[in-house]
Parts: C-alpha cells; sequence; structure tokens
C-alpha cells in the first residue's frame, strides 16, 4: 500500500509530474489536429478581423 | 454613463455603496488606534463620491432599449484612462525609486517616502494599477466582441473595475502608512485580499456569463488567456495570502506558512504571478489585437493552443528556480529548473505565432507606431522568456540570483513585453472605443514608441551590467584564496549604471505622460463630434500629419 | 461518445474549460508544495531552536513595515564565497518560526542572515539614524524615526497569540508577560528585566539597545532583532560545511 511518508510523496511527486506532463501534451497535440476541427480554428482566427459592430444578443 | 444604467442597476449600485459605506464606518471606529481605521475612512470616502456620482444621473429616464444593441464599453473607456493613470503614477514613484539609489537623501528623512515603503508602491502600482485595469478594460471589450454577446448586465463591470481599483488604494496608501505582508507582489494585509477575492469571483462571473450568451459555438483563444489570467490569480492569490489576522480590528496580521513552505507558496505565487497575470492576460491582448490592427489572422491558431496548454500546465512548476541554492529541498529546485528550461517552447511558439502573423504586413509595422508597438512587446516577450529560462538554470543562477541581472530581466518583461503591448493595445482600442478614425496625434504615438524603446535598451542594459558586475565581483577571489571585494566596493561600483537605469526610466515615463496626453485629446475629438465643434475637430488632423 | 468528441464538449462548454485550467494549472504547485509540508526532511531539526521574544518580534515586524527585505536578504546559499562572506549557509529550521520568511530576493545591501553580534547595538544606531555616518559609501536611507517613535507595546500579547495560532510554540506564560517582557528586554536592571532570560532563555540579551535604558523607542526593537538574527539555534554551526 501507499506509504504517506515524505520519501514516498517525494518520489511520487517526481514521477507522477513526467506521466501527467506526457499524457496532457498528447491529449492537447490529438485535439488541435484532429481533422474535423481544422475549420473551426480558421473560422474562430478570421472571425475576428470583421465583426459588425452590435452584439447578437 | 449613470444615465446608462437602468434604474434597478442604480438603485442596487446605491445599496451596495451605502453597505460599502457602513462597512468603512465599522472598519473606521472599531481600528480607530490602528491604521486599518484610516483605510475604514478612505472606504467611507470612496463610497460618497461614488453616491455623488451616481446621484448625478440617479433619476434620469431609464435608458432605451437600444443600448441592447450596442456592446457596453463604458468601463472598458473608463478602465482605460484609469490604467494610464496608474502608470503614470506607478512610473513616476519607479523612477524616484530609482533616483533614490544613486541619491540616497532623496527620502527627505521622512517615513512613508523611504525606499522599502515607495518600492512596493512602484511594482503595486505599475502591475496592479496598469496592468491590471488595462486587462480589466481590455477584456470586458475583447469578450464582447469575440463572442457576439452583449455584457450580461452593467452594474457588475463597474463593481469589478471600481472595487479593484478600491483595492489597489487601499494597497498604496497601505504602504505609505507601513501596512504591508511583505510577500512580494502580494503585500495587502488580509482585509484588502478578502476585498479582491469578492471583486476576482464577480469578474469571472462575468465572464462564465457572457460566455453562456454567445452565438459563436468557439471561444476565441484570447478569452482562454483571460480566463486563466483570471482563475489561476485568483487560486494563487488566496492560497499564498492564508494569514491569522491579530485581532479583527487590527491590519497586522501573520502568515499561515513559515520558513522553507512560505518561501516556496510565495515564488509558487510570485513566479506565477508574472504567468498568469503579466503573460497569460497580456498574451489574450495580443492575441486579439494584434491580428485586428493588422487585419490578418493569427499565423497558426493551432500554435496558439498548444501554446497555452503549455503555458498553464508548465509555469506552475518553475517557481522555485528563484530559490536554487537555499535550504528548499534539491529535487524541488530541479523541478523547477527543468520545467522553466520546457516553458521556452511554449513561450518562443507565442512569440513566433506573434511574429510571424505580422509577416507579409511589415509595410504597415513600418508605418504605423501602433503595430509596432505590439511587434516589439513580441520580440522582448522572445528575449525575456529566453533570457529567464537560462536564468533559471542553477548555475546561472548562483551569479544571476541577488543582482541587479534579476531586476533588469523582470523589466525587460514589465517594460518591453507587458507595458509594449499594452500601450499598442490601448492605441488600437481606443479610436474603436470612442468612434474615432484614429488616435488624436500619430506623431506623438512615434514619440512615445521611440521613447519607450530608448528607456528599456537604457534600463535593460545598465541593469544587465550591474548585475553580472556584481555577481561577479563577489565571488572573485585573489591569489591567496580570500575573497578580492568587500561588499560595499560592489556597491560602489553600481553608481553610474545605478544612474543610467534612472535615466532610462525617466525616458519611459515622459513616454507613457505623452500616450495619457494623445488618449485624453482623443476623447476629446469624441466629445467636439458630440457636440458638434467642427472647428475643433479639424485640428487633430493637422497637428497629426 | 469518443475521448474526441468529449474534447469538443469540453472546449464548447466553459465551465469545463474553467475546470480543465484549474487541473492543469494546480498539479504543478500541489506536487512541489505538498511534500514540503511533510516535514521531518525538509527541515531538519534543532532541539535548542528558541522562539523570538516580543522585543524581538516588534523589531521583526518593523522590519517589515519598513521593507527592509526589499534589499537584503536572509538567506546564505550553499556557495562557497557566500558562506565566506557571510558564514555557515542558512538552514531551513533557521526560518522555522518565521512568518513570513524574510529570506529576500535581491541584495542591494548585504546578507543579514548572520548580522547577530556582528557589529555593536551602538554601531546599529549609529547606521540605523544616518548610514552615512559609518559606512560613507552606503545607498541605505536613513531611519531616523525609529529613535523618535516610541514602541508600540500594548498588542504585543495579541501578536504573540496569533503566532501561536500559525504554529509557534509560545507558552501561556509568554503571552500573558508579553509586554512587561519588552519592556524588560530594553530595561536591564528594571524587575521585568528578570522574567525574560527565564522565559526565553539565559542567552537573551537584555541592553538598552538604543542607549536610553528608559524608554522602549522603536530602535530598540529593531536592534534587538537584528542582534539575534542567525542566533536562534547553533544548527548551521554544528553542520558538516560542504558549499559548493
Amino acid at each position: 500500500m501507499f506509504d504517506f511518508d515524505h520519501g514516498s510523496i517525494v518520489a511520487f511527486s517526481k514521477s507522477f509530474g513526467l506521466f501527467y506532463l506526457i499524457a496532457l501534451s498528447i491529449g492537447v497535440l490529438i485535439y488541435v489536429y484532429w481533422p474535423s476541427n481544422k475549420q473551426r480554428f480558421e473560422d474562430a482566427a478570421r472571425n475576428i478581423i470583421h465583426d459588425e459592430d452590435k452584439p447578437c444578443r | 454613463m449613470v444615465t446608462q444604467l437602468t434604474q434597478n442597476e442604480r438603485f442596487l449600485g446605491l445599496i451596495i455603496l451605502i453597505a460599502l459605506g457602513c462597512l468603512g464606518l465599522v472598519m473606521a471606529a472599531a481600528g480607530q488606534h490602528d491604521p486599518i481605521g484610516m483605510h475604514g475612512w478612505l472606504v467611507v470616502v470612496c463610497s460618497i463620491v461614488m453616491i455623488f456620482v451616481l446621484a448625478n444621473g440617479y433619476f434620469a429616464p431609464e435608458p432605451s432599449e437600444a443600448r441592447l444593441e450596442h456592446y457596453y464599453d463604458d468601463p472598458s473607456k473608463v478602465g482605460i484612462v484609469v490604467a494610464m493613470l496608474w502608470a503614470i503614477f506607478g512610473m513616476f514613484i519607479g523612477d524616484w525609486v530609482a533616483w533614490q539609489l544613486v541619491y540616497p537623501d532623496l527620502t527627505f528623512d521622512a517615513a512613508w517616502s523611504s525606499f522599502g515603503r515607495i518600492r512596493p508602491a512602484h511594482t503595486t502600482g505599475v502591475i496592479f494599477g496598469f496592468g491590471g485595469n488595462a486587462l480589466i478594460a481590455t477584456s470586458f471589450h475583447v469578450l464582447q466582441r469575440t463572442t457576439r454577446a452583449r455584457l450580461p448586465d452593467q452594474l457588475s463591470p463597474w463593481f469589478v473595475l471600481l472595487g479593484y481599483n478600491l483595492f489597489c488604494l487601499i494597497a498604496i496608501s497601505g504602504y505609505f502608512m507601513g501596512i504591508t505582508q511583505s510577500k512580494e507582489y502580494a503585500e495587502p494585509e488580509w482585509y484588502a485580499d478578502i476585498w479582491l477575492v469578492i471583486v476576482w469571483v464577480t469578474y469571472f462571473l462575468i465572464y462564465l456569463r457572457t460566455l453562456a450568451r454567445r452565438r459563436e459555438p468557439h471561444i476565441y483563444v484570447a478569452n482562454w488567456y483571460y480566463m486563466a489570467f483570471i482563475l489561476v490569480v485568483a487560486i494563487l492569490h488566496i492560497v499564498n495570502n492564508l494569514a491569522m489576522p491579530i485581532a479583527w480590528n487590527q491590519a497586522k496580521s501573520y502568515s499561515a506558512f513559515s520558513g522553507v513552505q512560505d518561501a516556496m507558496t510565495q515564488w509558487w505565487y510570485g513566479h506565477n504571478a508574472v504567468a498568469f497575470f503579466l503573460t497569460a492576460g497580456f498574451l489574450g491582448m495580443m492575441y486579439y489585437y494584434m491580428p485586428k490592427r493588422a487585419g490578418r489572422p493569427i499565423f497558426s491558431y493551432r500554435l496558439s493552443i498548444i501554446s497555452f496548454w503549455g503555458i498553464t500546465f508548465m509555469y506552475m512548476w518553475a517557481g522555485s528556480h528563484h530559490l536554487h541554492y537555499t535550504a528548499l529541498p534539491h529535487w524541488v529546485q530541479t523541478l523547477g529548473m527543468t520545467f522553466s528550461v520546457m516553458l521556452l517552447v511554449p513561450s518562443w511558439a507565442s512569440a513566433t505565432n506573434a511574429l510571424l502573423t505580422l509577416n507579409g504586413a511589415w509595410h504597415k509595422v513600418r508605418d504605423d507606431a501602433t503595430l509596432r508597438f505590439m511587434m516589439m512587446a513580441a520580440i522582448f516577450y522572445g528575449l525575456s522568456t529566453f533570457e529567464g529560462s537560462f536564468m533559471a538554470i542553477r548555475a546561472v543562477n548562483s551569479l544571476s540570483h541577488y543582482t541587479d541581472w534579476t531586476v533588469g530581466h523582470v523589466h525587460a518583461g514589465a517594460l518591453g513585453w507587458v507595458a509594449l503591448i499594452t500601450f499598442g493595445s490601448i492605441y488600437a482600442v481606443v479610436p474603436w472605443l470612442w468612434k474615432q478614425p484614429r488616435m488624436y496625434s500619430p506623431k506623438l504615438i512615434e514619440w512615445h514608441f521611440w521613447l519607450a524603446m530608448a528607456g528599456t535598451l537604457i534600463y535593460v542594459f545598465a541593469m544587465w551590467n550591474s548585475g553580472v558586475i556584481q555577481g561577479l565581483m563577489w565571488r572573485t577571489y585573489n591569489e591567496s584564496g580570500t575573497l578580492s571585494y568587500s561588499f560595499i566596493d560592489s556597491l560602489v561600483a553600481m553608481h553610474p549604471y545605478y544612474f543610467a537605469r534612472a535615466f532610462g526610466g525617466l525616458l519611459f515615463l515622459l513616454g507613457a505622460i505623452i500616450g495619457f496626453y494623445n488618449v485624453l485629446m482623443t476623447i476629446r475629438m469624441a466629445a467636439n463630434v458630440e457636440t458638434g465643434d467642427e472647428a475643433v475637430i479639424g485640428n487633430p488632423a493637422a497637428a497629426g500629419e | 461518445m469518443s475521448i474526441f468528441g468529449l474534447h469538443y464538449k469540453l472546449e464548447r462548454s466553459a465551465i469545463g474549460f474553467t475546470l480543465a485550467v484549474i487541473v492543469a494549472a494546480s498539479i504543478g504547485g500541489l506536487v512541489e508544495i505538498a511534500p514540503l509540508f511533510t516535514i521531518d526532511e525538509t527541515v531538519e531539526p534543532a532541539p535548542d531552536m528558541r522562539v523570538y521574544t516580543p522585543l524581538e518580534l516588534a523589531g521583526r515586524n518593523i522590519y517589515i513595515r519598513e521593507g527592509c527585505y526589499a534589499c537584503h536578504s536572509q538567506m546564505i546559499r550553499t556557495l562557497r564565497d557566500e558562506v565566506e562572506r557571510y558564514g555557515p549557509y542558512s538552514l531551513a529550521v533557521e526560518s522555522k518560526y518565521d512568518h513570513p520568511m524574510l529570506w529576500g530576493s535581491k541584495r542591494t545591501g548585504p546578507d543579514l542572515a548572520r548580522v547577530g553580534s556582528k557589529y555593536s547595538d551602538q554601531w546599529h544606531v549609529a547606521h540605523l539614524i544616518n548610514p552615512r555616518d559609518v559606512v560613507v559609501e552606503s545607498k541605505m536611507p536613513p531611519y531616523g524615526w525609529l529613535m523618535r517613535n516610541k514602541l508600540e507595546l500594548n498588542d504585543l500579547g495579541l501578536h504573540l497569540k496569533a503566532m501561536r495560532k500559525v504554529g509557534v510554540p509560545y507558552s501561556d506564560a509568554q503571552i500573558a508577560n508579553a509586554v512587561k517582557d519588552a519592556i524588560g528586554q530594553a530595561s536591564p536592571d528594571s524587575d521585568e528585566a528578570t522574567g525574560v532570560s527565564e522565559r526565553y532563555g539565559e542567552a537573551t540579551n537584555v541592553r538598552a539597545f538604543d542607549g536610553l535604558p528608559g524608554t522602549v523607542t522603536e530602535m530598540d526593537a529593531v536592534v534587538a532583532y537584528l542582534q539575534i538574527l542567525g542566533r536562534l539555534t547553533d544548527a548551521a554551526h554544528k553542520t558538516p560545511m560542504k558549499a559548493e
């Protein structure tokens, strides 16, 4: 069982950070390069350039 | 501006102000033998002033439904003017404090004006006063445009803006009186901190409520940065400021943390204040105003998302690089160093993304000082993030830490990145907000740009020199194996650089004053259009060319 | 629903995004800070470590009030030149009772972690009144008002009580006698002075720090604090030196 003393918490911190980092970056990369998302990102980037001067609501 | 509020909102505003005034009275009465009492009176005075402002239009008729056809920009307008005022105040104090290091008797033997008390007034004035107000003002503007939704109500933005400025006033007046927690960039005492939490929650709720009203399915990336700024600053602020007041009617409190835990907590806060206040928020500004001004979409929207998550995730680990070679456990130092170096990737991705957005519009950068402000900001962002990662390496840090190099690095970021992107954004947004074709005087923008550039470069080079010399002198040994220089030798060697730094700061301050004048004159142009004073409208065009 | 569909929804929902940011951003701090509170190995033991006397604590608060930490660090790093210049490198335990810590981040002036007993009281008083009388090239501001201001004594019991609430082991007797001990420490040969060494140890400095035995000024408090810096425990002098 996991023992909550200083040494094991430190060990967990040091290893967990790495796994978490890798998982997060893979997740973000998949999201960003998922083909069906492409159009939406391009629209978002373009849409701010020409905004009409009043709110939709 | 009051007449734009609905009668309901005016009434609610009045209730809030009366409640706040009463709270101030309680503070003033209960804390009459303590500096907190003075702050009670400050709250009372601020409430009364605002009640008078409100009373001015209190009985005006209900505003027409037509107001809902436009974005609600009044808080942004006020926020920008207030931000410029804070800029001048904060930079003036900063330059004064710099001159004190050249001529130490510039304190005039008063307590309130001594280095240790006005230095936090400078940092709070520029970071929270100038930076914070600019962030709040632009975030309301960007949020509405990118969601195509009006702010959910007209009262809460005012509460956020004015409440936030009350926090700044309490903080800075407190330093002059000697009220401070001593936590760097988190000096205000417990009661100011609690007030800021209330303001901040309201701020975030405005974001959520507006986003809920949006038609655009996708949330534009600038809002991601603004939201990360609001959210993470809230987390940092609450944890770092946990403290035990000695009594509820006294200002003094004792931090919940001590020693090494407090050091880690303070620099976890301190470094992430840089990350989420001074970086994420202003990246939000950049991702909206730079493409808008250049008339080109951001070079790679995908890259902006990748760098967003990189920055959000990795910055939080980096704080411990402020504590290399100290009593902090070694593994935490190493972790901080590793993540600080990795941070270079998302940071440079953002800087490159910004510069590539301008690629193909260089003629605009050449002709338009506003866009040039933004471009130089992106360059300084790239430079200072590189410098930051470099200085986080233990071996480099052993030389740079405790020296002016750190001060130089901070100002490369603060002047070069934060202030330049803010001035650029303000010059872009002021004509849009006040419905003018352009700023009052493009020539004055040029002046401001070159003063800011010269000031920043002089400042940064002076501090690089002094920092490296200082660091080297402290560790130089002579042939017999003893230290070559006394501490005071290194201090004497700093004198010319301190002079240069104060001069550079002065140039930067002058630029900000010119900028403020330009903003005011643009507002006057708008006012003249409204009153139909054609004669004056003709002038700025002539003055500008 | 696939994981990517979930992602799509996440991004569309502001609340989901909010949670994602909180999670992504909190982990770093949690992982680094949380283990520091499992304290045994972070802070080394020092049985001789004593708490600040009320007068020293008041002096520390004035040190904070005047922003001394902006120019003076209290953290000697494990580097050879620092150890030779300032003394044995700082241990975590030495700031165990520092709420908040004052390690500092900038040395416009020298480190003060071990300044205690390095200079005489008279030197400190003269230096604080006008630094350039003592060190001609100094850039430090003058602090003349420390000598003019009487020390605010009445609340010292509350201060000690608040410190105890955040974990500093002040005894009931120390809290009850806070005001008396503050006066006593600055007034040798007075009735109040006897209790100070009883409650805080024989090694406690009991002197008229500002040179005026009759009154307790802010100068008394600041000098008392400066003279105890680095001397709350001997632990650092006993640890074998292994500077890098």
